[in-house]
């Protein structure tokens, strides 16, 4: 790909910056003496997790999980699995899951169903970009960057076929 | 509260099963002989011994001019609904037969796969084995018939039938529990259907209305999400003598998130329509969680699945 074509910026680098931060004292506020163990999920929450994670004044774990469609036998159209499993120990602890923007919310559902069978002390869910509207299930989004109508966008973890993640910004892209 | 019971075969691996099962759900396991204890404390040893040779004595008086097999039944009745318990054994499928809290299972193997277990587990010779398992079936079924009145291998009485020549342990274990699970939401949705007044829809099988619906069903499942096709009928409009004129089913209820989805994947006048009757619902069903499924996410999930399906 040359480049990444998009048709405007709708959070500058600055805006995530100052919104990311007060994310971060949110957090601080509310987990303060707590276990608190992040979760990021790849790769569109790599950047916002990152830096909400420095942004949040507390002792935490950090760990990142994966998920992609599989082959399976009994489906023809496989099967959602996790292909990054957490490594830390989450039972018992408080955890919030870093998701980059939640749409219909079915990959964030199935993820806090596996998450769930581990005995967490809460789960709780922390995205940057939110569509209520368009959400199917009902989840535990306690906190989040930005509400969003806008479905195609780019930039800060955030892809176009792979590319633009990098983006320090996020834009809009055509469709 | 709810009741397991199983009936097993000697040699099927059956009270194993039912203990595995009994440490799974943290369920106490209720064997005949705590059975007696806890119903019957009263009792001499003469009728203990009694009702542990002799199927008939069931049917005799036990107090008040009521038998030992009613007092057991009305017993077994009251607990499943004050607790949670694994029933092993003593034609509890019979005692609790029709109760819904319950469902019934029964453990067999091949012939040939009981007789070498049997063989092993007593050090028998293999004659000797065979008569005892003979034997010990025949106890079995004329137990049955004689309290009950029916045939304890009638295939009709269970909700599953698990062949341990087949199936492991821990198998039949996770099949019951998948089927408690099952039958648990099935009762629950048919019990708030009355409450609320709606309309039990529960089928034996989804016979999807359009291609998308099948493909929307194919997206939960590639999600683990899992669902009922329209469960629930809601009416919302009736005539002067109260019969239904409008009503409104869900396409699919998600009982993990408690919360009906309705397909919408045609034009806009049709949903607008259908976002009336939505609104309608939602006011006279207060506490129903039901989202509508727009064009434009079920596009994007069904690309997601297609492009998902060719990798």
């Amino acid at each position: 790909m040359d480049e990444i074509r998009y048709k405007k910026i709708i959070y500058s680098e600055e805006q995530l910056k100052e919104r990311v931060s007060a994310l971060g004292k949110m957090i601080t506020d509310d987990y303060c003496g707590r276990e608190l163990v992040l979760l990021g999920v790849l790769k569109g929450s790599l950047f916002f997790f990152t830096d909400l994670s420095r942004a949040i004044d507390l002792p935490l774990q950090l760990d990142m999980i994966a998920i992609g469609n599989i082959p399976d036998m009994t489906s023809s159209t496989g099967i959602v699995r996790i292909t990054k499993d957490v490594d830390i120990n989450i039972t018992g602890k408080h955890v919030i899951v870093i998701e980059d923007i939640i749409r219909t919310g079915l990959t964030t559902a199935y993820l806090l169903q596996t998450l769930e069978a581990r005995k967490p002390a809460s789960i709780e869910v922390c995205t940057l970009l939110y569509n209520p509207g368009r959400q199917l299930i009902d989840l535990p989004v306690k906190y989040y960057g930005f509400e969003v109508d806008r479905s195609w966008l780019v930039g800060y973890g955030m892809d176009q076929c792979d590319y633009g993640r990098n983006l320090p910004f996020i834009a809009e892209i055509e469709h | 509260m709810p009741i397991i019971t199983i009936s097993r075969q000697m040699g099927s691996l059956g009270d194993e099963v039912a203990s595995a099962l009994s440490s799974k759900l943290g369920w106490e396991l209720i064997t005949r002989d705590l059975l007696m204890e806890r119903f019957f404390p009263d009792i001499s040893q003469e009728q203990r011994t009694r009702l542990g040779e002799s199927a008939k004595f069931y049917l005799s008086e036990y107090k008040d001019g009521i038998s030992f097999r009613d007092v057991l039944a009305d017993s077994l009745n009251t607990m499943s609904v004050e607790g949670s318990a694994i029933l092993l054994g003593f034609g509890s499928q019979q005692l609790l037969s029709g109760n819904e809290n319950t469902i019934h299972v029964r453990i067999i193997a091949p012939d040939e796969t009981r007789l070498s277990r049997i063989e092993k587990q007593f050090h028998l010779p293999a004659e000797a084995a065979a008569e005892l398992l003979s034997s010990t079936d025949r106890k079995h079924k004329r137990f049955v018939s004689h309290v009950f009145a029916t045939d304890s291998t009638d295939e009709t009485l269970y909700h599953l039938i698990l062949n341990t020549g087949y199936m492991s342990v821990d198998e039949c274990v996770a099949a019951i529990i998948a089927t408690w699970k099952e039958h648990q939401l099935r009762v629950r949705i048919k019990a708030e259907t009355k409450e609320e007044g709606a309309m039990n829809h529960q089928t034996e099988m989804p016979v999807f209305k359009n291609p998308s619906e099948a493909e929307f069903a194919k997206i939960l499942d590639m999600y683990h999400i899992d669902w009922k096709y329209e469960p629930k009928t809601f009416p919302v409009e009736w005539d002067s003598e109260g019969n239904v004129t409008l009503a409104f089913s869900p396409d699919f209820y998600l009982p993990r998130f408690d919360t009906y989805l309705e397909l919408t994947t045609m034009n806009q006048k049709y949903v607008t329509k259908k976002n009336r009757k939505l609104k309608k619902v939602l006011e006279l069903y207060p506490g129903v969680h039901i989202k509508i499924v727009y064009k434009k996410d079920f596009l994007e999930l069904a690309e997601r699945l297609r492009s998902f399906g060719n990798e």
